[in-house]
């Protein structure tokens, strides 16, 4: 009988020298970000009595259990392993917004709505260029244009699948008085508290 | 979904917690989604930025995270022409800064509420208007100041990568 709890209590401490390796493995892979995350929600963690505690107090308790009940150890590092992790929450399923006549505001033409849309700040801080730090993104939809479209401004009310309702402003192509691609350049929650 | 680190922000002097994402708008609106890697529950978007309100505009002045390639994202990873202030032009909103001790902690979002409510309303980048609101007073006089979670879960770059 003795020799079932040598051989019990010897695979306890192969599978607890496993873990820990697997563990320091991990650790040492840790961004600079992920540490000085911690750092900051966890001040704690910089001080003597936590790393006491949990770089010699802790593993040695986790060690001598593991021995002890080395299944239920494997259990959990195999299902950190390979049991995936918390989903996050889906950001690609949602629903499309698109601009309505009733959303329309004015026409206007490229070069009144390039200077209208110039950003000027006093330290340099956004290109100086039509909608600053959005201008790759406008001149990509100035490149759906076609040579009789014409652009109108818009604004309008979306109520977004996750997240609270909001005004939504831009301009949009209007080709055959169709309504084409658009552009936004605002995004507003109405209730915002 | 746990409750999220806050984005730091400068304000008046101050070194404040901002529960408000101002960079999400310009993802949405420059069409753009760099990958970041989520490394625990409490930071789903994956990076952590810093702002400042000075001469009453608002900046981004830093960016910490990591790309799903393993590559640490700096401001300069968004904005490459200005590494070090970009005017955020693009928001317009209300930013809140919750002080004072939590009165209620709620495990998701910014859901959990304090003492007290700063609330920044900014128009294309510049501010607007301040206000705070008052929220009640904390019964524990111990309790700790400020914005925090109350626990995350953090993923092992090793875990992150068996599933790639």
């Amino acid at each position: 009988m003795l020799i079932y709890l040598y051989g019990y209590l010897a695979i306890g401490v192969v599978v607890v020298v496993v873990i820990f390796t697997a563990h320091l493995i991990s650790r040492t892979r840790e961004s600079d970000f992920v540490k000085e995350m911690q750092d900051a929600i966890y001040p704690e963690r910089n001080t003597l009595r936590y790393r006491i505690l949990n770089i010699f107090v802790i593993p040695l308790i986790v060690a001598v259990a593991g021995v002890a009940v080395w299944p239920a150890a494997f259990y959990l590092k195999g299902k950190e392993f390979w049991g995936g992790k918390e989903v996050p929450p889906p950001e690609e399923t949602e629903k499309e917004f698109s601009v309505t006549e009733g959303d329309l505001l004015e026409t206007l033409s490229i070069t009144e709505i390039e200077t209208r849309e110039r950003i000027v700040d006093p330290m340099g801080a956004t290109p100086d260029s039509p909608f600053g730090h959005l201008n790759a993104a406008w001149l990509k939809f100035k490149e759906t244009m076609e040579p009789q479209d014409s652009i109108s401004s818009f604004s309008a009310q979306w109520s977004p699948r996750w997240g609270s309702e909001q005004t939504l402003a831009g301009y949009v192509i209007v080709r055959d008085g169709r309504l084409e691609s658009h552009f936004l350049t605002a995004r507003r929650p109405i209730n915002d508290d | 979904m746990t409750a999220q680190i806050s984005e730091k922000l400068t304000y008046e002097g101050r070194q404040l917690s901002m529960c408000s994402e101002p960079l999400s708008d310009y993802f949405a609106l420059a069409g753009i989604r760099p990958s970041f890697e989520s490394n625990c529950t409490a930071l789903w978007r994956g990076y952590v930025g810093s702002w400042e309100i000075l001469e009453n505009r608002l900046y981004l002045i830093g960016l910490s995270g990591t790309l799903e390639d393993g590559t640490e994202a700096t401001l300069q990873t968004l904005f490459p022409d200005f590494p070090g202030r970009v005017f955020a032009h693009w928001f317009s909103g209300r930013i809140r800064v919750p002080e004072g001790k939590m009165l209620d902690y709620v495990h998701m979002g910014y859901a959990s509420t304090y003492e007290r409510d700063l609330f920044l309303d900014i128009e294309k980048g510049v501010l607007q208007r301040a206000s705070v609101r008052e929220n009640g007073t904390s019964d524990t006089p111990d309790a700790a100041e400020g914005y925090g979670v109350g626990a995350i879960t953090v993923f092992p770059r090793g875990m992150k990568d068996k599933e790639d």
